[in-house]
């Protein structure tokens, strides 16, 4: 009896342990450090504001529809950042064709971008990482 | 001194022209749009009811452009049955939509890329506008036959003198954007002034209204 008592003991602390080793090797997808949806809402509506305050380059905004932006954005990102998203929006290359961005105003967004992330309190390592996902699609967007 | 009289003889007869031209225009009904406070109103459609006029679409195609993220013209009239073709003028992407009863459609219209004419079989209105830049809109009013006429920017519209019945219809009219409104023209009237009442055009959902404090406009 005792010793039925203490094979159960042994179980329940093995699996705690599993559980917990478990969660250790599920690391956290950038999605979730941001804060899941509601994170990606209050990242890109500060990006908004940092656009809507901006001289150089509010122009390419000026006559975009700003929910439609939203959605796109927030939706977009929580596909690259690993959320349960599929963005199934136009390409950054149909987006940004006929824009003919040059890399002055394309660095000033990332810029505004950054300071959208600092706003809302990302860290700064994983400020790196949301770049680093992003930094791919730079020649989708420039210069064409 | 010939070259002055024929000078002279070119005047008399260009004179006599206008003078037809003109007396053609006294003999047609004249209509006045106005707004509720007697201001000219611009882009007022009248269409001609019991009209003989050809009821078989035109096989023209009408052109809806996009030029500077706008719809080129703002207010287009074709004929029930009539193709409009969608071009895009602009370098970059544009996705046009109409939710209209009488015609709702979307278009993504991506540069360089032309897209098949749209045919607009219902008579009525159908408003544009644009998913990614909501600045845009346009109109396009499908008559039911060709007897379709716009005013002018004294609000003015030269009208057949067989005029009897007509709709009467403006993109900022305060009644129903669809709505028509039926109009009688009483008989030995030649000339008549109309009151329609307009509202302002809602703000747009864009950056540039949203954030115009920090913009200057």
């Amino acid at each position: 009896m005792k010793c039925f008592a203490y094979a159960q003991k042994l179980i329940v602390v093995l699996l705690l342990m599993m559980g917990l080793s478990a969660c250790q090797s599920t690391p956290q997808s950038l999605y979730q450090k941001v804060g899941e949806q509601a994170g990606l809402e209050r990242l890109v509506d500060a990006f908004i504001n940092q656009i809507g305050q901006d001289e150089v380059i509010f122009h390419y905004f000026k006559q975009t529809n700003v929910s439609h932006f939203r959605a796109g954005f927030v939706s977009h990102l929580c596909d690259v950042l690993g959320g349960p998203c599929q963005y199934d929006g136009d390409s950054m290359v149909q987006i940004h064709t006929g824009m003919h961005i040059n890399e002055r105003d394309f660095n000033h967004a990332v810029d505004l971008l950054i300071a959208a992330m600092d706003e809302v309190g990302i860290a700064h390592p994983v400020q790196n990482q949301i770049l680093a996902k992003l930094a791919p699609m730079r020649s989708e967007i420039i210069k064409i | 001194m010939p070259f002055f009289a024929l000078k002279d003889r070119l005047i008399v007869t260009l004179s006599t022209a206008l003078l037809g031209c003109a007396s053609i225009a006294v003999s047609a009904k004249t209509l006045i749009v106005v707004d509720q406070h007697g201001s000219p109103v611009n882009n007022a459609v009248v269409e001609l009811l019991n009209v003989t006029t050809d009821r078989q679409p035109t096989k023209q195609i009408a052109i809806m452009d996009q030029v500077n993220k706008q719809f080129s013209p703002k207010l287009l009239t074709v004929m029930q049955g009539q193709q409009v073709s969608f071009p895009n003028s602009d370098d970059i992407r544009h996705h046009v939509y109409s939710f209209s009863e009488a015609k709702p459609f979307e278009l993504k219209l991506y540069a360089g890329t032309p897209k098949a004419p749209i045919t607009f079989g219902q008579a009525g209105v159908v408003v544009l506008g644009c998913n990614i830049h909501d600045s845009m809109v346009g109109y396009i009013y499908v008559g039911q036959s060709s007897a379709v006429l716009v005013s002018d920017e004294q609000g003015k519209i030269d009208l057949p003198d067989h005029v009897s019945e007509y709709l009467l219809w403006h993109p900022e009219q305060a009644i129903n954007i669809s709505e028509r409104t039926k109009m009688n023209w009483p008989d030995a009237h030649t000339d008549m002034q109309v009151t329609i009442e307009l509202v302002a055009p809602m703000p747009r959902n864009t950056f540039g209204e949203k954030f115009k404090e920090h913009h200057g406009q």
